[in-house]
């Protein structure tokens, strides 16, 4: 079927290219401007330090422990559960069967393992998007500077865990069958595609969200470590 | 008196959004803050101005959001489609929008607490500081900064004192010294000297009680210092009105008069900015070079001196209860937190702090240069914007001050000095406004 292919062959190329394409113009933006002086006291003495501090407060969203604690909780949720997801996807690329083996479990284990913490986390990472879409209308002040581009933002990743978590815990899910095409896209083989149409519409949704990223807000992923290099310079 | 009763043409536009379009080539931050805000909706709660006023052209993301949205519309086609219908506020550049960024981008004092809580690193002082200056390349400063700015430009400083003024201002002030301590402290004037001391032209006029005070210190501690007639002026509006080259000028001045007197140390007084201007964007990292002589802050330097028992302070004379308030340029921007409060605990009775304080310290309401301003001039709604500094931007600083019961708040700012003091009388309350030199004044405990 056309629409098979083109979510599954063609439009992974597409989403690499317009990924890597948007995100290096725009970093390139980045370094290319000239910097400023604006350190923001207390300044780290060294730069050892300045990075350790970029790289906790990145982590652990320490401001907002202090500045917005409802929101730390919230999004320290989001992202942590969404991390464990992304590391989840890799189980899609390789069995890891000797990771398994060395752990003590018998073969075909992995999976049911993977499938038993990655629906939790699926389901977990469900709910803090879905606070964090409510929050949105629900406070006065983060209400009144939400534009299309937040809703937007927000929606398409609730659509992508959703249609993420069908795919987990839908009954004719086959990991093996996915992980056979997944292996070969990243190999640039193509193999047999697969054709449950969850599994279809959450590929099409993610892909959108993948090329979505240099254009919006999420550039805040890496952006966040040039701001904050520039706020601790000593 | 209402807005500017200017009418802005198309070449203030066309100037207006090239500046807007001019983002790309830098600064960097500037672009990333365009770029990747989030609308977490912290900053509101960390924002004296929105915390103080429930209206949405408070809250600093919707302020930021007029730059933003500009800078979006004018970079791409594809930025046009995809980022500028996510923004709540502004469309396009019309000389109406135009007139309310000059009521918005002067509400923001710049204090950067909105900085330290954010957890993407923006810091919207900088956006602030772009949009101000797009506002003053087409005549849109508010009068009462612009006015300040271009005496400044004019005679050497923002209160139009000229030289022989100056020395008179001097003169009259030993008098006063001698008349307090009844021994002779000089102030001198255009003298070959260690230290040149520079300060706010409005503390110097408005509370000379301090600059008293700094003379007493140094003839006590025997540092041989002087004013400059023509540079004794260290305020520089050019951070507030992000007119960068009046910031250079001022810079040069204070450069060339340290050069001029063969100095040592040039020496900071109680003014925030200045000092934050002159350690961090003046000296070296403007010059570029090794500069001959030294910056540093009269705190730096009274707080050594005390350490090393180098004057003696009689604390019991100023018996009250003193609390300090942490200018946001020294706390945020230049780290200076401790050197002021050694100094303050060394010459008073008892000292509270209020809370929170240092980097986390709420700003006065005043800063960014909206000290100065109380017209009605660019006020939405208001009688006039000396109201919405006592009960919109003031809020959180008075309820600061009452939570501490001191009876003497101690502020190293002219900015901060006067809001804080403005604040006090106007909600009635019997707490005293004033440096920390002033006290020094006072317990100085000098030897004939």
């Amino acid at each position: 079927m056309v629409v098979e292919e083109i979510v599954c062959i063609f439009m992974p190329c597409l989403t690499a290219a317009v990924f890597l394409a948007g995100i290096v113009s725009r970093i390139k933006n980045w370094n290319r401007a000239g910097a400023a002086r604006l350190p923001l006291f207390p300044t780290p003495a060294t730069s050892r330090e300045k990075w350790k501090r970029i790289l906790l407060e990145s982590l652990t969203f320490e401001q907002l422990s202090d500045g917005n604690r409802s929101l730390w909780i919230g999004t320290s949720v989001f992202h942590l559960f969404l991390f464990m997801v992304l590391i989840g996807h890799i189980m899609l690329i390789s069995n890891f069967t000797l990771l398994w083996k060395y752990l003590g479990f018998e073969n075909g284990r992995g999976d049911k393992i993977g499938s038993a913490i990655g629906g939790t986390a699926g389901l977990i990472l469900l709910a803090s998007a879905i606070y964090l879409l409510i929050r949105r209308f629900a406070s006065v002040r983060v209400r009144e500077i939400s534009g299309v581009e937040d809703y937007a933002s927000i929606v398409l990743i609730l659509a992508v865990v959703i249609s993420g978590d069908f795919v987990r815990f839908s009954s004719n899910f086959d990991p093996a069958s996915v992980r056979e095409f997944c292996s070969g896209l990243v190999g640039l083989r193509i193999t047999a595609i697969p054709r449950d149409p969850c599994f279809l519409l959450h590929l099409f949704l993610a892909q959108v969200l993948i090329m979505y990223i240099p254009f919006s807000k999420f550039l805040h992923i890496p952006g966040v470590f040039y701001t904050k290099s520039v706020l601790y310079q000593s | 008196m209402d807005l500017q009763p200017q009418m802005l043409h198309q070449t203030e536009l066309e100037k207006a959004k090239g500046a807007v379009r001019a983002i790309r080539n830098g600064p960097m931050v500037l672009q990333l803050y365009m770029d990747i805000c989030a609308k977490c909706g912290t900053c509101a709660k960390q924002c004296h101005v929105s915390q103080g006023d429930p209206n949405s052209y408070a809250n600093p993301a919707i302020r930021s959001d007029r730059l933003r949205r500009l800078y979006n519309a004018e970079r791409s086609v594809l930025s046009k489609i995809l980022r500028s219908a996510g923004f709540t506020n502004g469309d396009g550049l019309t000389e109406a929008n135009l007139q309310s960024w000059a009521k918005d981008f002067y509400s923001c004092s710049g204090c950067r607490r909105c900085a330290k809580f954010c957890p993407l690193g923006i810091d919207n002082s900088v956006i602030t500081r772009k949009a101000r200056s797009i506002l003053h390349s087409i005549g849109l400063t508010p009068r009462k900064i612009c006015a300040i700015q271009q005496s400044d430009a004019r005679v050497g400083n923002g209160e139009g004192v000229n030289a022989p003024t100056a020395t008179e201002i001097a003169e009259f002030l030993e008098g006063e010294l001698l008349e307090e301590h009844a021994i002779p402290i000089r102030i001198p004037i255009d003298r070959k000297a260690d230290v040149l001391l520079v300060t706010s032209a409005g503390e110097i006029l408005s509370y000379p009680e301090t600059l008293m005070g700094y003379a007493a210190f140094f003839h006590s501690a025997g540092i041989d210092w002087t004013l400059s007639s023509h540079a004794f002026d260290a305020a520089n509006y050019g951070l507030f009105t992000g007119d960068d080259a009046h910031m250079r000028l001022k810079n040069k001045r204070l450069h060339d008069a340290s050069i001029d007197l063969g100095v040592k140390k040039l020496v900071i007084g109680e003014c925030g900015h200045a000092y934050r201007v002159a350690s961090q964007i003046g000296g070296k990292n403007f010059w570029g070079k090794d500069i001959p002589y030294e910056i540093t802050s009269i705190f730096i330097l009274a707080a050594e001196v005390i350490r090393r028992r180098g004057v003696k302070l009689d604390s019991t004379r100023n018996p009250m209860v003193v609390t300090y308030h942490d200018p946001c340029n020294y706390a945020r921007s230049t780290g200076l937190t401790e050197e002021p409060r050694e100094v303050l605990r060394a010459c008073a009775g008892e000292f509270r702090e209020m809370s929170p304080n240092r980097d986390n310290n709420w700003c006065c309401g005043g800063g960014g240069g909206l000290a100065v301003l109380d017209s009605s001039e660019g006020v939405r709604g208001m009688d006039s914007f000396y109201e919405y500094r006592m009960t919109r931007t003031g809020k959180k600083k008075l309820e600061q001050v009452d939570q501490t019961g001191a009876a003497y708040v101690a502020a190293p700012c002219f900015n901060c000095k006067r809001q804080i003091e403005q604040l006090m009388k106007y909600h009635q309350r019997e707490v005293a406004v004033g440096s920390v030199f002033d006290l020094v004044g006072k317990a100085i405990v000098l030897r004939g």
